[in-house]
């Protein structure tokens, strides 16, 4: 897969966008991959897409066009883990409206790492006897992967660094960028605030997506 | 006793650890914590001479964790250690987890 960069110095970019990884024309060819691949795994079969809120949102909606009719969506959100406050165990936030008993179930994610997100959604989906349950993830990072999970269809490959756009947030900010970008963690320092006490912290460039926030 | 108790009742040899436990309780990940040591090398007479203990064990995913919070300077040495046990015990899965690593974990969810 082709993939294009811009620099942040670009004028036409805000200064919190580094880099841009996967542009408009990117995204979308990647997409169409993914559909066309999954259009032919699942021919004839009973596809049900399924969500995760928010960050696999725009993704999930681009994926769903380019398959086409024959398949049918919904979305399932979860709490997320938060040190020193919010719930103590992971559970279903934003349930499903259809029923998985005896469809294709195909999670869409926008970026998986640990996996123990989908760990947690996959045991608590078969438990609604579907007739298989597989993964689609616009990004992956299988290098912090704990749990074997089924990922089935990867869009790219990426590294550790902070994306932001096409869904991918930074406090519930971004998420509207028609691209995905590494993300300018001193643009946040002019004037100074949390950000850069934060980015201070943790030596700037190292930062990881926050689903928290999706 | 639910996960976040047992957390409470054991020493950790680092916070980072403590925090990695709870993580995995949120996620209802059953957790050993150094439940095995690796013998990595021996003296003439048969001792160990060199061991490796990873910090956690994921019985679900039958996965060693490693968590190295230290200096680079220190993770070479533990990386050496890594190797030796993948040659050693190549039946045994391990992941190793870098202060890079960790630190984008406690700030993915809300640590730093």
């Amino acid at each position: 897969m082709m993939s294009h960069s811009s620099s942040c110095q670009s004028s036409k970019l805000p200064n919190v966008v580094k880099q841009v990884i996967l542009d408009e024309a990117t995204i979308s060819q990647t997409v169409e991959r993914l559909a066309h691949q999954i259009q032919q795994d699942y021919q004839g079969l009973d596809l049900l897409l399924i969500g995760v809120l928010q960050g696999a949102r725009p993704f999930c909606m681009d994926l769903q066009r380019a398959i086409g009719p024959s398949s049918k969506l919904d979305w399932i959100g979860i709490s997320r883990y938060r040190h020193l406050s919010g719930s103590r165990k992971v559970e279903i936030v934003r349930n499903t409206r259809t029923s998985l008993k005896d469809r294709h179930v195909l999670l869409v994610e926008d970026i998986v790492d640990t996996g123990l997100t989908l760990n947690y959604l996959i045991q608590e989906l078969k438990k609604r006897k579907p007739a298989s349950i597989y993964v689609c993830t616009l990004l992956d990072r299988p290098r912090l992967r704990l749990a074997q999970i089924p990922v089935r269809y990867v869009g790219k490959d990426v590294s550790e660094d902070f994306l932001i756009g096409y869904g991918l947030d930074y406090r519930d900010r971004y998420r509207d960028l028609p691209y995905i970008a590494t993300m300018n963690f001193e643009s946040l320092s002019i004037g100074g605030g949390e950000e850069q006490v934060r980015d201070q912290q943790s030596g700037n460039e190292s930062y990881e997506q926050n689903p928290a926030h999706r | 006793m639910l996960g976040s108790d047992r957390v409470t009742t054991i020493s950790f040899a680092h916070e980072s650890e403590e925090e990695f436990a709870r993580f995995l309780d949120f996620y209802q990940i059953a957790w050993e914590y150094e439940p095995i040591s690796f013998p990595l090398a021996w003296d003439e007479s048969g001792n160990v001479t060199e061991s490796f203990t990873p910090d956690f064990y994921l019985p679900e995913f039958e996965l060693f964790v490693e968590l190295t919070t230290m200096k680079q300077s220190l993770v070479t040495r533990k990386n050496r250690k890594i190797r030796r046990m993948r040659e050693l015990y190549p039946e045994y899965n391990v992941k190793i987890l870098y202060r890079k690593d960790y630190h984008k974990l406690l700030f993915k969810f809300g640590k730093l």
